[in-house]
């Protein structure tokens, strides 16, 4: 397994340089820099602020310096916000992002996989099509819907929570963004887990289970459980690399300084290194998740051996 | 990002979903049909508007949470560009004049000044009592360090162009000179002499800028770029930085160390950068702010019906307007044409019911300035329909006709359903008034930006905001190599009077002549001025201290809290 794991970490080195080639030509192919603005500078100016950030090297050259410089992991300032480095934007923009992302795909598992599994025990009854038919909602409804609602109820008419914002830093500032992130994600993990558990609870080895006589209720925690979370791991390897990278929506809607807004507004200002530096992030989380699902199957299916 | 891999993902059928009923479906499509009606109808919030009893006493929490509609780009006086930018350092720094409640320009770090006869040197004396926060006193060769900095090519400012007036300074921006030949000097720590290179009488105006606020060289010696973070900056006016989070926050505490102290009231100022002014309004509206900036057209009404005079508009110093490209047919060389587009757009109409009556109509490239009598020509006093068979008779003699309509694209940025209603109401009058089949086409602002540097689109959205309160700054878009002038409009006799304003001394003389240069505009019709901006606030009826006023620059040191209870 951990010559599995090595060989797969090494592979990831050409996928990020491809991602990390393609973005840089692309980003740059771009029409408009990040110096243009309304008030047009005098050429001499512009062209020492382009010098001031290598932006009048060659484009081959830029891309080295930024290879190497990524290879320190120094990741470069950030081009709209001149005070400021890209690292230090994703220092402390991402914790924001991962705690809540976090809470939401935490309360996603806590709510929607009880939820599947007694929907698909109790299959064709209201206990199936109440919790299946609200989770349909909750998959149709977009974000942008659901989370001005939680702001009318709970902040708007109640005075209970805030409507945006972080600048208390207390936690009555996630609750919100997490619940409304999480929506979906509930309702998608309680769905993918009923019909796996569906399908398991078909298989020939639970029949096997049943047969030898041992009681419906082992049966599930021993047997089915398992095997049933496959599909739901797969799921969330790639599903927790993109919540914890922000999400933009969120954020907007609810005015908080994540990583998905800078990198948003980073695209349309032509920040180059800021969308850059993000995008990296988000390869290499997701690689990296995607690595700890498979790993995982190793650990939930007896049937797979790295 | 991740908002569409999400989306993606949740596309994808599961093997489950084909088994939900059919009661299951039809309840949640009607269910999903009223909450997307919801949504739809109403980004924000609407509830009953709040009752709050206000009274006449200061309240004893003077804290004041204030709407920024985007991330400032630096807060180095230096590298800033925005207006948000100018909203934050106004608070933090003081120049040598500032800006009075009502938006005029009063002494601020410098006590008094006077002029010589020809106008080209001024002396400005600092108060003896003005500090920086770490106590050291505000010295004029604070004002020479940061001038200097501000046009060192090595420094990386964008608009070293704003010192342009003062002598050398655009030699030296260029890389042609050495900073210390900057027209600026002190003879001893309380005098600062400006040289100019010809009398600028709105020097004044220009001098509360951020280009031109002081900086304290100290600080940016110990830390660099990083000087301006929390901590480090040491800064002269009203209040000091004590936290910032990018696209989060921006806090302030009040300078207990500002000469002026005892006048400010609030001791600590949050500023949330929001950036969709939907949130804002709803977090206005759960009291997480006191102040926004902005109110989109649609929703206008809706909120003057909850919130009443809490919705403060007020006219403002900016303008919008097309530009024709000068370069290219079919409007170069045809001016009758651009006047028949000109003329034939409903101004009245488009401002009342697109706008919602939020802007004032315009027939110039001058937004209304107190003092400044704007040139009005003449077709704009003309009824509707004497108008539109005017825009037709240009129209005609422009060699166009039902028949052979003009076909062209007009071209404007990306941002919301705002301005796409307002590009397809103007669309609509050229084709319902002249017959022109005008195209509308959005591309990213960056975009525009660049196809504008390379003289692409014929017919483009612009806008300007006034830098200060002098037509200069709206006159000096149309001389002829101008930086701002992409649609490379060229007249030598409208270039002479604006040349000739710019030398004399005379407020009666200069705006004569700006207005004699508005009407060889209003001929020559480079561009389609639409409309003047207002400023759209919303405002707690316990927070005081605001005023309206044109620039829309109101600092935080005027303000302050009443005591009030909601219910």
């Amino acid at each position: 397994m951990l010559r599995y794991a090595i060989t797969r970490i090494l592979g990831a080195i050409p996928t990020l340089l491809i991602i990390i080639t393609l973005s840089f030509l692309l980003l740059h192919a771009a029409p408009g820099g990040p110096f243009d603005a309304e008030k047009n500078i005098p050429p001499a100016i512009k062209a020492n602020i382009e010098r001031m950030y290598h932006l009048n090297e060659p484009l081959y050259k830029q891309y080295l310096r930024y290879l190497v410089s990524i290879a320190r992991g120094d990741f470069g300032p950030s081009y709209q916000y001149r005070d400021t480095t890209v690292n230090e934007i994703i220092r402390e923009g991402f914790p924001i992002d991962a705690l809540i992302g976090g809470l939401a795909i935490g309360l996603a598992l806590l709510v929607g996989v009880p939820i599947g599994i007694v929907a698909a025990l109790r299959r064709n009854t209201v206990l199936d099509y109440l919790p299946m038919g609200l989770s349909m909602i909750g998959i149709s409804l977009p974000v942008f819907v659901v989370a001005p609602i939680l702001i009318l109820i709970f902040a708007v008419n109640l005075h209970w929570l805030p409507a945006g914002g972080w600048v208390s830093k207390s936690p009555t500032h996630v609750i919100l963004p997490a619940a409304a992130l999480a929506a979906p994600y509930i309702a998608y993990v309680a769905r993918l887990m009923r019909g796996s558990m569906v399908e398991v609870l078909n298989s020939p080895f639970i029949l096997m289970a049943r047969a030898k006589g041992i009681p419906p209720r082992l049966v599930i925690l021993r047997h089915a459980i398992k095997p049933a979370l496959m599909p739901l791991v797969s799921f969330l390897g790639p599903a927790i690399a993109g919540v914890i990278t922000g999400s933009i929506v969120i954020e907007t809607i609810f005015g908080l300084p994540g990583i998905g807004r800078a990198f948003v507004d980073g695209a349309l200002n032509r920040d180059y290194t800021l969308v850059l530096g993000v995008t990296i992030l988000y390869g290499a989380l997701i690689v990296a998740f995607n690595l700890a699902a498979d790993l995982s199957y190793s650990v939930l299916d007896p049937r797979v051996r790295y | 990002m991740s908002g569409i891999g999400i989306r993606t993902q949740l596309c994808t059928p599961t093997p489950a979903s084909g088994r939900s009923s059919k009661f299951g479906f039809s309840l949640l499509a009607v269910l999903l049909l009223f909450l997307t009606a919801c949504a739809n109808q109403q980004q924000f919030a609407v509830t009953s508007a709040q009752t709050i009893s206000v009274s006449s006493a200061l309240a004893a929490d003077q804290v004041l949470n204030r709407h920024l509609e985007a991330e400032p780009r630096s807060l180095d006086p230096s590298l800033g560009t925005a207006v948000v930018d100018e909203l934050i350092l106004e608070d933090l720094f003081e120049g040598l004049v500032t800006v009075a409640e009502d938006g005029s320009t009063i002494p601020g770090t410098a006590s008094s000044w006077e002029t010589s006869a020809d106008g080209k040197t001024w002396t400005f004396h600092i108060r003896k009592d003005a500090r920086w926060s770490n106590g050291a006193p505000v010295t004029a060769d604070d004002f020479v360090y940061a001038w200097r900095r501000q046009v060192d090519p090595m420094t990386g400012s964008q608009y070293s162009q704003a010192l342009a007036p003062i002598v050398n300074a655009m030699d030296i921006a260029s890389g042609n000179m050495p900073v210390d030949k900057l027209g600026v000097e002190s003879t001893g720590p309380a005098t600062l002499i400006v040289h100019l290179n010809a009398p600028t009488p709105y020097l004044l105006g220009l001098l509360t800028n951020m280009y031109l606020l002081p900086i304290y060289a100290p600080a940016v010696k110990q830390w660099g770029n990083a000087w301006t973070q929390p901590g480090h900056m040491i800064s002269n006016g009203a209040f000091t930085l004590a936290d910032r989070v990018i696209n989060g926050h921006i806090t302030l505490l009040k300078n207990p160390d500002y000469w002026d102290a005892e006048h400010v009231h609030l001791t600590k100022v949050n500023y949330l950068v929001v950036s969709d002014f939907n949130a804002a309004i709803n977090q206005y509206l759960s009291g997480d702010l006191d102040l926004t900036d902005r109110v989109p057209a649609d929703v206008k009404e809706r909120l003057q019906m909850m919130l009443g005079d809490q919705v403060v508009i007020s006219p403002e110093f900016a303008s919008t307007y097309f530009s024709f490209n000068m370069t290219k047919p079919p409007f170069a060389g045809n001016t009758k044409l651009r006047q028949a587009l000109n003329i034939a757009v409903d101004r009245d109409v488009f401002c009342k019911y697109v706008r919602r009556g939020i802007e004032t109509p315009a027939y110039g490239i001058m937004p209304p300035l107190p003092g400044y009598d704007p040139y009005i020509p003449e077709w704009a006093k003309l009824s509707t329909d004497d108008r539109h068979a005017l825009a037709r008779k240009l129209y005609h003699e422009a060699g166009y006709s039902d028949r052979h309509p003009l076909e062209t694209v007009l071209t404007y940025p990306s941002g919301g359903a705002d301005i796409r209603q307002m590009m397809e109401a103007l669309s609509a009058m050229w084709l319902v008034n002249l017959g022109a089949k005008v195209q509308i086409y959005n591309v990213e602002f960056k975009v525009l930006l660049e196809m504008r540097e390379q003289k692409l689109p014929v017919l483009y959205w612009d806008a300007w905001f006034g830098d200060f309160p002098d037509p200069f700054t709206f006159m000096q878009l149309f001389q002829t190599g101008n930086g701002m002038n992409a649609g490379a409009y060229s007249n030598p006799q409208y270039d002479a009077l604006i040349d000739q304003a710019s030398r004399t001394n005379d407020q009666a003389v200069r705006f004569q002549l700006f207005r004699q240069a508005e009407a060889i505009l209003a001929d020559d019709t480079p561009t389609v001025p639409v409309y003047s901006w207002a400023s759209t606030h919303l405002i707690k009826p316990y927070l005081k201290g605001w005023k309206s006023n044109v620039m829309d620059r109101c600092l935080s040191q005027y303000m302050y809290i009443l005591a009030h209870k909601e219910s």
